[in-house]
């Protein structure tokens, strides 16, 4: 489904990914994983379209990403919640959701999508007529997936699901993101920095390290790989204690 | 009394008018936060449009109005393709105030001599068979076109923040002006929202031409001033706040016309300065910000 080929990223003169590649199979959910800085999000922002690998390609369904604007990505049936959830604050929850309709087709369908969202997530239709910008951590996220799942993306892409939630929440969001995985067979690329916790949610995962692919494979092979245990399961119990 | 209340209504109605002026601009900076410092040049040329739609065709300056907005929309698209849409090559959005500020003081050089060129350096203005005529009420003397500016502010405003709040293309604006990265990671085409705010604002320009050159003697460098005013009311109404551009103008217009009741009427716009610069201590976000 998605194809990442060898990809450079920079940011300005300054290298970020150094020949990333990674492939997502239909209805899987994959995970990236590895330290603060180690280039997840860059990978997510080149799929999403918000940055432009300087040499290689992207396919998503055999069409090329890299060299369309990011609005039309979204098109095309990928979706990104994006890192640090990126709502819109002065918008209410539901116009929040309605945006997130805007592509054409989707936009047909924002009624019952809508609803399947408020089913979901009952919390937002809660509080549908209130700004954004009041909602907590946890109810910030849910809009958020909530409103990437408006555009009715075949890929979901979430950069750092867990960040500043608390575990219950966070429990929550796992869940929700399995049954929609399983239920209407969405493929979902998750970057985490709770290594544990993608690789438990993950069917495959890509271990990233100074903007390089170091290692990859299925979840339950990399949960047991000796480099993982050293290098994250240690360092990610460790931040969980702080 | 009475002429106490006639001039606080006059200042309603000149404090409406700097809403209107200051419309588009506000729309620009809230969307795009870019300043377009040549918004007072497109206000004179709406203006001129307006009079000479009235000189040789002898359209009435009211009637004129739409066929002002689509020849000044056509305009916001073309300056938006010029000089704006470049400048969203700049990594970060706050590079983009004084970068438009720079470019946009360029095109009113350029403009305003393309105006002298087109309309010569003369003041003209819109004398209708109804422009003398007041409206009296209880010793109460207003004047048509004032009121008929009023109406037309209002009613601008309005449309404005309807269009904002309740269709999808508003919706779409208010998403972009908040996180333009967000609103394309939602498929929203955000220079395409860009390009058409562009048009709507110089639409709203050349509206706030149109009511002016039937009050106002207008010429090719006459506004300057205009802008100045509209810069003090997007200070009142708190930038990015749209909706309350039109009571920011309205409470800057009482404010001056009060003025003369104490001080001579030279002193209104170092008043307005005044303000500005006191709102600027005080309350920097605006008079009406939440923040």
């Amino acid at each position: 489904m998605l194809d990442v080929s060898h990809i450079d990223v920079y940011y300005g003169d300054l290298q970020a990914l150094w020949d990333v590649s990674l492939t997502i199979e239909d209805s899987r959910i994959a995970t990236l994983v590895g330290s603060n800085g180690a280039g997840k999000s860059t990978v997510m922002k080149s799929i999403s379209g918000l940055l432009r690998p300087k040499t290689g390609k992207i396919f998503f369904n055999g069409v090329r990403l890299d060299k369309i604007p990011a609005h039309r990505i979204v098109e095309l049936g990928i979706s990104m919640v994006p890192e640090g959830r990126r709502l819109f604050p002065r918008m209410s929850i539901l116009e929040n959701l309605e945006v997130g309709a805007s592509p054409e087709p989707a936009r047909k369908m924002r009624q019952d999508t809508l609803a399947w969202i408020y089913e979901v997530f009952p919390i937002l239709k809660e509080r549908s007529k209130q700004r954004a910008g009041t909602l907590s951590g946890g109810e910030q996220q849910m809009l958020a997936i909530g409103r990437a799942l408006m555009s009715q993306p075949k890929l979901l892409l979430i950069d750092e699901m867990s960040l500043g939630l608390s575990p219950i929440v966070v429990r929550e969001i796992s869940r929700v993101l399995r049954d929609i995985n399983k239920t209407k067979k969405l493929t979902i690329l998750l970057v985490e920095q709770d290594v544990q916790l993608a690789l438990s949610l993950a069917d495959v995962g890509y271990v990233i390290e100074n903007g390089r692919i170091v290692g990859q494979g299925s979840a339950s092979d990399l949960r047991c790989s000796e480099q993982v245990k050293e290098a994250y399961l240690g360092i990610s119990s460790a931040g969980k204690a702080d | 009394m009475n002429s106490v209340i006639q001039t606080l209504l006059i200042g309603v109605i000149i404090g409406s008018l700097y809403g209107l002026v200051a419309l588009g601009f506000g729309l620009i900076m809230g969307v795009m936060k870019f300043v377009n410092i040549a918004h007072g040049s497109f206000i004179i040329i709406g203006g001129f449009i307006s009079y000479w739609l009235f000189t040789f065709l002898g359209i009435d300056p009211y009637l004129s109005i739409p066929l002002v907005m689509i020849g000044m929309f056509v305009m916001g698209l073309v300056l938006y393709q010029l000089l704006f849409s470049p400048l969203l090559k700049l990594p970060r959005p706050e590079m983009r105030l004084d970068k438009s500020l720079l470019i946009t003081f360029g095109v009113i050089w350029i403009l305003d001599n393309i105006e002298t060129l087109i309309w010569t350096p003369n003041a003209r203005t819109i004398i209708t068979s109804y422009s003398a005529s007041t409206l009296n009420i209880a010793g109460i003397r207003l004047s048509y076109t004032g009121l008929i500016g009023l109406g037309i502010a209002v009613m601008a405003a309005v449309a404005l923040h309807f269009t904002l709040t309740r269709t999808y293309f508003g919706k779409h604006v208010r998403a972009a002006s908040e996180d333009s990265g967000a609103a394309s990671l939602s498929g929203i085409n955000v220079r395409r929202v860009y390009l058409i705010s562009c048009g709507i604002a110089a639409a709203l320009a050349g509206v706030a031409g149109a009511v002016i050159v039937t009050s106002y003697s207008i010429t090719p460098s006459s506004g300057l001033s205009w802008l100045l005013t509209a810069m003090v009311v997007i200070v009142l109404a708190g930038e990015g706040n749209i909706t309350y551009i039109l009571p920011a103008g309205i409470v800057l217009g009482v404010i001056q016309s009060a003025s003369t009741l104490v001080v001579s009427p030279a002193y209104q716009q170092p008043i307005a300065l005044i303000i500005f610069i006191l709102i600027l201590m005080i309350r920097p976000h605006g008079l009406f910000a939440s923040r």
